[in-house]
């Protein structure tokens, strides 16, 4: 059984873990320092570049390439966003470091900052976080007392702001350009792209996005190097990764481990096992949009291959687990609920699919599916997939097909029998 | 250029230019909805989906951009991009996307105004399914919301193409719209506070593909195949809009503009477009009628010109050398060459004078200060024109006779100055008054002669850029409301001299002879967008 890692949660539970003094008595700032004085932004870059950096939003974008997309030197004002809008069901591992670790974050974007040469950075949290706001506010202005943001960081000549804005809690608005609408004051609903945000993001200007785990690990590539770095997790997704995980497990969590374990020890190592040691039914291993998991496919190593060789993903890494009392129709309804609440409306797959599979997945739950039911929730979902203007569409396609693909013969059963068919089904979720 | 296969076409295109722009103009059609050549690439009805080889999913033809890429990139050494708009997978993108507009669009279309030039009836008839698979009840959400005066929303028709809200956004400017509320409960909004009442603002009736916006003026009228159609001009500014009058049973139903790059794109104003409500509230004479004491006695073309002479036979004199004749903006270049042989034979010899009538400033898009639409056909003619500041007033003051045809000074005229005009028209010996309606300057007249209306006749009209532009006869008037170059000649030949030809190409030749760069065009070069004056020069 794997360690679990102290590096992103080296701070977790230490007393007055939020403040610059406690961040900077564990060391905090001195690789900005050390960077400021010592390093090319390029060497930065290049070093993050070469740890192979997995975005951790989701898609699993390698963040040092992104950087690289934007126009270099400082000819054009050039912005990073911090994406704090961390509304994934299943998902809570940000909140978990802005709330413990605010200063880890503002290291990594500042360090992000000096290798982009961007003017500043955006964070956009959650409107629904709104004490963990205060936390980071606080944090950002005790970073510019100590002089680690502003004009003239430190004597090196680099000037980097660092501005908070709080969405109003969609969804939607974690969708990069969403967000990106939404911090501009607009109605947050995605771009079409391209034009991406590398050439125009935020107000027009070339701007970046991460995720705050993904700035959260710059520190640490920064300070001990890509080779260091590569040493942890699996060799298509390097680095330690939070594992938030939920649902019917005895010990409910975040998780530092390195990437790749396999989802069986993170269930029944980690988090102890299945609530009331009943028999295991299904995953969601990356966040509900990713495709769901069943029991007997739980020896899958937990990074972005292993996942995607199974038929699913690890994007947030996020992981929902479901015991025998689950009725899979209902789960399911419940997330056909939330994508087509939170589907923005402006394209037409998205907007009509979502509110279709909710209607069509809630008529078989509530006993009155009909024959080909089934096949309609997969061609419906075909008709989303890949066809709207930002993944949305997608993250409700994908459980929708999975959970029917995965679990047919629940989904027929509740048809032909009209009523839920599942013994021990207290009539409860693990999700929502 | 990029050279580009689209299905079995091969054909080059110019760097940059989108897949759905390069196949409509190849005659090959890609279904799309949100998707308008005058507003801003939105990408989100998703009809025009295709399969673009190479790319790992369908791409929206609408935003995808052709470019030249290195020789090694070629499809098959040859193609910069290849295109196939109607292999099975775009089908199934069609009908899929097709099926999801349908599924909350009420089929009210029996009482649609939409319905008969409805995109979203064209394409479920060309590219949907005969029946749909969604059983469950539709969303009901707001049916009649006056998003302004002049348009009513129905939500539940809309299918959110955001074409409204981007025309108000990019071509007006006044951003009135948004889309509020979120998925299957999204739909068009105004701003609080807000009214969707810009002067432009019915151009989103136009543009919207569905039945969703409709106008207030023509709602619930008539179904729209029933509508007889006319290509004309916009009367109301001197733009001249190119427009088309839509008429049923010898009634004009609505203005709608037609789409000219030389003059107007896609557009027109919303005061000429409800130029349809202002006809139906005129009053009109439709007999020529010679004043009696303190009424009118109206007469047929038959007799009317025996009693025309008894009275204006004493002022014969006055005419010739004493009149002022105001003529107007609103007479095709045809009727004013009429006029010029009616001053040669009657009133000594001076043309008539063209009067100015303005209001407000010109605006960016397409509004005009002055409101007549040939004000440049007859300073190409040679007639002088009055200088802004000169009224109707000026130019009756001292004069014994005035023949006034389609202006209007004393209706026209400010309150304030309402008394002064009519004193000048009352001192007066005899005044004539030809126009299309009984205006408040004709209840001032000795003889009235009722004109064809504007949309009543053919003729030729010069904008002020100088295009010269066709109106066509969208209904045809009663018997004795007629173009002015059709009176002319029955009022020289009830005072015996000679009359010109009567026909419409007579007066239309006439006008090419005055203007040697028309010449050799024949009235059909003149359609459907006009022919710009200084192009035909170079």
């Amino acid at each position: 059984m794997a360690e679990t890692l102290k590096i992103l949660t080296k701070n977790m539970g230490a007393a007055n873990s939020t403040s610059l003094d406690a961040y900077m008595a564990s060391g905090g700032y001195e690789t900005l320092i050390d960077t400021l004085h010592k390093k090319s932004p390029d060497q930065v870059l290049e070093e993050v570049k070469k740890a192979d950096l997995k975005g951790r939003g989701g898609a699993g974008f390698p963040a040092g390439i992104k950087w690289s997309f934007l126009p270099k030197g400082k000819e054009r004002v050039k912005y990073l966003v911090c994406n704090a809008d961390e509304s994934e069901p299943g998902t809570f591992k940000d909140r978990l470091l802005m709330e413990n670790d605010p200063h880890q974050i503002l290291e990594g974007i500042i360090l992000a900052g000096f290798a982009t040469q961007a003017a500043g950075c955006f964070i956009y949290i959650r409107g629904e976080m709104y004490h963990v706001h205060k936390t980071l506010a606080r944090a950002i202005e005790q970073a510019y007392a100590k002089g680690f943001l502003g004009e003239n960081i430190l004597g090196s000549g680099m000037d980097f702001h660092i501005w908070l804005a709080r969405g109003a809690g969609a969804y939607i608005c974690g969708e990069e350009t969403a967000l990106m609408e939404s911090l501009e004051g607009k109605r947050g609903q995605p771009r079409l792209k391209p034009p991406f945000p590398a050439g125009y993001g935020v107000y027009g200007q070339p701007s970046n996005i991460n995720n705050v785990e993904t700035y959260a690990n710059v520190p640490h590539i920064v300070k001990n190097g890509a080779d260091w770095y590569k040493t942890i997790g699996s060799e298509n997704t390097p680095g330690p990764r939070l594992f938030g995980i939920s649902g019917h497990v005895k010990r409910p969590g975040v998780y530092e481990l390195p990437a790749g374990i396999p989802l069986r020890e993170l269930i029944y190592d980690h988090a102890g096992g299945i609530l009331g040691d009943r028999p295991l039914k299904a995953v969601i291993p990356g966040g509900s949009s990713v495709p769901v998991l069943r029991a007997d496919q739980i020896d899958v190593p937990m990074d972005l291959e292993g996942l995607k060789a199974e038929g699913s993903m690890l994007g947030s890494a996020g992981v929902i687990v479901m015991n025998d009392s689950v009725c899979m129709v209902r789960a399911l309804k419940n997330l056909m609920e939330f994508y087509s609440h939170e589907s923005c409306g402006q394209c037409t797959p998205c907007r009509e699919g979502t509110h279709w599979l909710k209607l069509i997945v809630s008529r078989i739950e509530a006993g009155e599916g009909r024959d080909g039911d089934c096949d309609l929730i997969l061609d419906v979902a075909d008709n989303i997939s890949f066809k709207t203007i930002c993944p949305l569409g997608d993250a409700a396609a994908m459980p929708a097909t999975s959970f029917v693909k995965q679990f047919r013969d629940e989904f027929e059963a509740h048809i032909r029998e009209h009523r839920c068919t599942v013994p021990a089904s207290r009539q409860t979720t693990a999700i929502g | 250029m990029p050279l580009i296969k689209i299905d079995d076409k091969e054909f080059e295109v110019p760097e940059g230019e989108t897949v759905l722009r390069a196949a409509l103009n190849h005659g090959i059609h890609i279904p799309y909805y949100c998707y308008h050549p005058s507003l801003s690439i939105a990408g989100q009805c998703r009809m025009c989906l295709v399969e673009v080889k190479g790319a790992p999913k369908l791409l929206t033809a609408c935003s995808t951009r052709i470019g030249t890429v290195p020789d090694e990139r070629k499809i098959d050494g040859r193609w910069d991009m290849v295109v196939e708009t109607a292999n099975e997978k775009v089908r199934k993108a069609q009908k899929g996307v097709l099926e999801f507009l349908l599924l909350n669009h009420p089929l009210d279309c029996p009482i649609c105004d939409q319905a008969g030039e409805c995109q979203l009836q064209e394409y479920a008839y060309s590219y949907g399914n005969a029946s749909s698979r969604f059983d469950f009840d539709k969303l009901e959400s707001p049916k009649r919301v006056d998003l302004g005066p002049n348009i009513v929303y129905d939500s539940e028709r809309c299918i959110k193409c955001t074409r409204c809200i981007r025309f108000c956004r990019e071509i007006t400017g006044t951003q009135e719209l948004t889309l509020v509320n979120r998925g299957a409960h999204a739909r068009v909004g105004v701003f609080p506070g807000r009214v969707l009442d810009n002067p432009y603002a019915m151009n989103t009736v136009d543009i919207c593909p569905v039945g969703a916006l409709t106008s207030r003026s023509f709602r619930f009228k008539e179904r729209v195949w029933f509508l007889s159609s006319a290509n004309s001009v916009c009367p109301e500014c001197s733009r001249g809009c190119s427009i088309r009058f839509d008429t049923y049973k010898g009634e004009v139903l609505r203005l709608v503009p037609r789409d000219n790059p030389n003059v107007n794109g896609p557009w027109m104003c919303d005061h000429g477009r409800l130029l349809s409500d202002r006809l139906k509230q005129r009053s009109l004479l439709d007999r020529p009628a010679v004043r009696e004491g303190e009424t009118w006695r109206h007469y047929t073309h038959e007799s009317f010109w025996d009693a025309f002479r008894n009275k204006t036979s004493p002022f014969a004199e006055a005419m010739a050398s004493d009149a002022a004749v105001i003529l107007s903006g609103r007479m095709t270049c045809e009727e004013l060459l009429a006029s010029k042989a009616l001053t040669d034979g009657l009133f000594g010899g001076m043309p008539g004078t063209m009067v100015r009538v303005e209001s407000g400033e010109d605006d960016a898009l397409l509004k005009r200060r002055d409101r007549r639409p040939n004000i440049k056909g007859a300073e190409l003619l040679g007639f002088p024109i009055a200088d802004s500041g000169t009224s109707a007033f000026d130019l009756l003051a001292g004069r014994k006779a005035a023949l006034i045809v389609r202006e209007d000074p004393l209706g026209d005229a400010r309150e304030n100055e309402k008394s002064k005009v009519k004193v000048a028209l009352s001192g007066l010996d005899l005044l004539i008054v030809a126009d299309e309606a009984f205006t408040e300057t004709a209840e001032q007249a000795d003889i009235f002669i009722p004109l064809a209306a504007w949309h009543e006749m053919e003729g030729t009209t010069v904008n002020f850029q100088g295009v010269v532009q066709k109106t066509a006869r969208a209904l045809v008037p009663p018997a004795n409301r007629r173009t002015f170059w059709e009176i002319v000649p029955l009022w020289l030949e009830s005072c015996g001299i000679e009359p010109p030809d009567v026909s419409y190409k007579y007066w239309f030749e006439r006008f090419k002879d005055n203007v040697q760069a028309l010449e050799g065009l024949q009235v059909r070069d003149l359609l459907p967008h006009g022919v710009r004056l200084e192009e035909v020069a170079s």
